[in-house]
């Protein structure tokens, strides 16, 4: 894609991430290498349990890595950036604001005056759909207007980085299918560098410039495809050989490391 | 077909009431029982009249009305940020922990003697045993309800750009407000029930002495209007605070 340049944004160097436990220490991350390139939307997909949310916590600056690094820009990731926009499942709304209120969140922590705040907020509610909602609590929306708030919430803030963990798997088909189109349009228009994890695969080709697979717990890099599917990836491209292929590649990758895993529980 | 309901029930508890007093005050004026012990309430309601036209009635609620709220808006006031502090920094619960502890189980009244030998019978003496029944277990009401915060939450502020203090400000206060709030009202019962006891010890004025003073005259009524007096002024207090809650509150709505 045009809008990829070759400077890496991202480069996840050697991390291992252990949690000690009293019974026994869990190691969720092994020696996982990852680079991500300024402005490529990455798709990472794998079992439960292996380490995805782990990793995007590490990157975010959440947690810290037992071993290894995170260069975000070239510069170790040491504590929480808000360079790094998170976009939880849980949607993490503050249920006491108002959805302009949640929008204007990260620009009053960078003290930018109200007026100014309110125009900018204003422009990313209206872009994700959901003028004349302002002065709503988030308690009234449905889970897709909630999670498109918190898609504003983040965009408003402008990160360089945006990760979102299964933004979309709490919602219904046809709400994942439109916010899944919106989110390509602000990827396209704004440029940003995302790393988003899903459960599915279809969601993965539909959204992706690469696509990642993890392996089973302790979780590395198993797989990288480049997504070649042209856009925009409507019916006919879902229905195409190329589209088929992959699919199937991903598929019997992710099975295999789900079995492994199962496996492994119930030993 | 609900508030139709609910006028239904009012209704019950309004007759069920006058039907208490009607029955407390036939009882009283067959004989069956002698005044000083329990006097009518129609003794109760003309005293109630002849306080009101002396002012003295007015004068006496208004005073532990003041005590109440001066002691208990002071406590508040330093509780609700120490104890978002406290709620929010395991370090500084652990220095202050043994303290509360030890404070905790000490009831308001156990300070009077302390609070007379430091203060004398004053104002200020009034306030400090509000203070000192209300604060610790405001304390701990707000130390629960910072604890209970949805952690997601104070990522979410931190990962747009947040610090420490503004999580607490923008985050932690408005997300533990509900229930704060609840314990606050808990309290404010609390602050009531330090106050009348201080009075009942050494006051001038006052509900609570009030009903001190009504015993050493025999002045039985007095001391039934006082006890009255105390739960119609916590009821409506009750009521303002209410109204307030929801104010402060608008997302709950
Ligand atoms: N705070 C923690 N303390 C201890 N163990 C943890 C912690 N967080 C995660 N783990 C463990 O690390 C492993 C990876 O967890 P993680 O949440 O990253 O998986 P995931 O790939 O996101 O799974 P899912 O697809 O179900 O969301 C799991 O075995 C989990 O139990
Ligand atoms: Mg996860």
């Amino acid at each position: 894609m045009d809008t990829l340049t070759n400077k890496i944004k991202i480069s996840i160097q050697g991390v291992t991430k252990v949690f000690p436990s009293k019974r026994a220490d869990v190691m969720a991350l092994k020696n996982l290498s990852l680079d991500v390139m300024d402005g490529e939307f990455v798709v990472i997909v794998g079992a439960s349990g292996c380490g995805k949310t782990t990793l995007l916590n590490l990157v975010a600056g959440f947690d810290s890595a037992s071993q290894g690094q995170i260069l975000l820009d070239g510069q170790p990731v040491i504590g929480i950036t808000p360079e790094c926009g998170m976009i939880f499942q849980q949607y993490a709304l503050f249920p006491w604001k108002t959805v302009q209120d949640n929008v204007e969140f990260g620009l009053k922590m960078k003290r930018i005056p109200k007026a100014e705040r309110q125009e900018q907020a204003a422009r990313f509610i209206d872009m994700v759909g959901l003028k004349g909602f302002e002065k709503s609590f988030p308690h009234h929306l449905s889970g897709g207007m909630k999670q498109r708030v918190s898609i504003a919430r983040s965009l408003a803030n402008d990160p360089k980085v945006i990760l979102l963990d299964e933004p979309f798997a709490a919602l219904d088909a046809m709400t994942r299918q439109v916010l899944q189109e919106q989110l390509v349009r602000i990827y396209e228009k704004h440029q940003k560098t995302i790393i988003f994890i899903t459960h599915s695969i279809d969601e993965a080709l539909l959204l992706s410039t690469r696509i990642v697979v993890m392996t089973a717990r302790p979780g590395r890099i198993l797989q990288e495809i480049v997504n070649d599917l042209p856009h925009p990836r409507n019916a006919d491209v879902q229905l195409s050989d190329r589209y088929m292929e992959l699919k199937r590649m991903i598929w019997v990758s992710v099975q295999a490391e789900v079995m492994k895993s199962i496996e492994e529980e119930t030993v | 077909m609900n508030t139709k309901n609910s006028s239904n029930l009012a209704l019950i508890s309004i007759v069920s009431l006058v039907f208490f007093l009607a029955a407390w005050e036939i009882y009283c004026r067959m004989g069956f029982i002698e005044p000083l012990f329990m006097p009518a309430p129609s003794k109760i309601l003309s005293r109630a009249i002849k306080m009101l036209n002396n002012w003295s009635l007015l004068g006496h609620t208004l005073a532990s009305t003041r005590r109440v709220m001066v002691g208990f808006i002071v406590s508040s006031l330093v509780a609700i940020p120490f104890g978002i502090f406290l709620g929010s920094s395991r370090f500084f619960m652990a220095v202050f922990d043994p303290f509360i502890s030890l404070l905790r189980p000490l009831p308001s009244m156990s300070w009077i003697p302390l609070s007379l030998l430091w203060l004398g019978i004053t104002e200020t003496q009034k306030y400090s045993i509000v203070f000192m029944g209300s604060f610790v277990p405001s304390l701990l009401y707000i130390i629960e309800a910072t604890k209970n915060i949805d952690p997601l939450l104070i990522r979410a502020a931190r990962n747009l750009g947040a610090s420490e203090v503004d999580v607490m400000r923008e985050v932690i206060l408005p997300g533990a407000l509900p229930q704060i709030i609840a314990g606050l009202k808990v309290m404010l019962g609390i602050a009531w029930t330090c106050v009348i006891s201080a009075e009942l010890v050494a006051a001038r004025e006052g509900l609570g002495f009030m009903i001190m003073n009504g015993k050493e005259y025999f002045q039985t009524d007095t001391v039934l209007l006082g006890m009255v007096m105390i739960s119609v002024t916590v009821m409506i207090t009750d009521l303002v605070f209410r109204k307030f809650e929801k104010r402060l509150l608008p997302w709950t709505l």
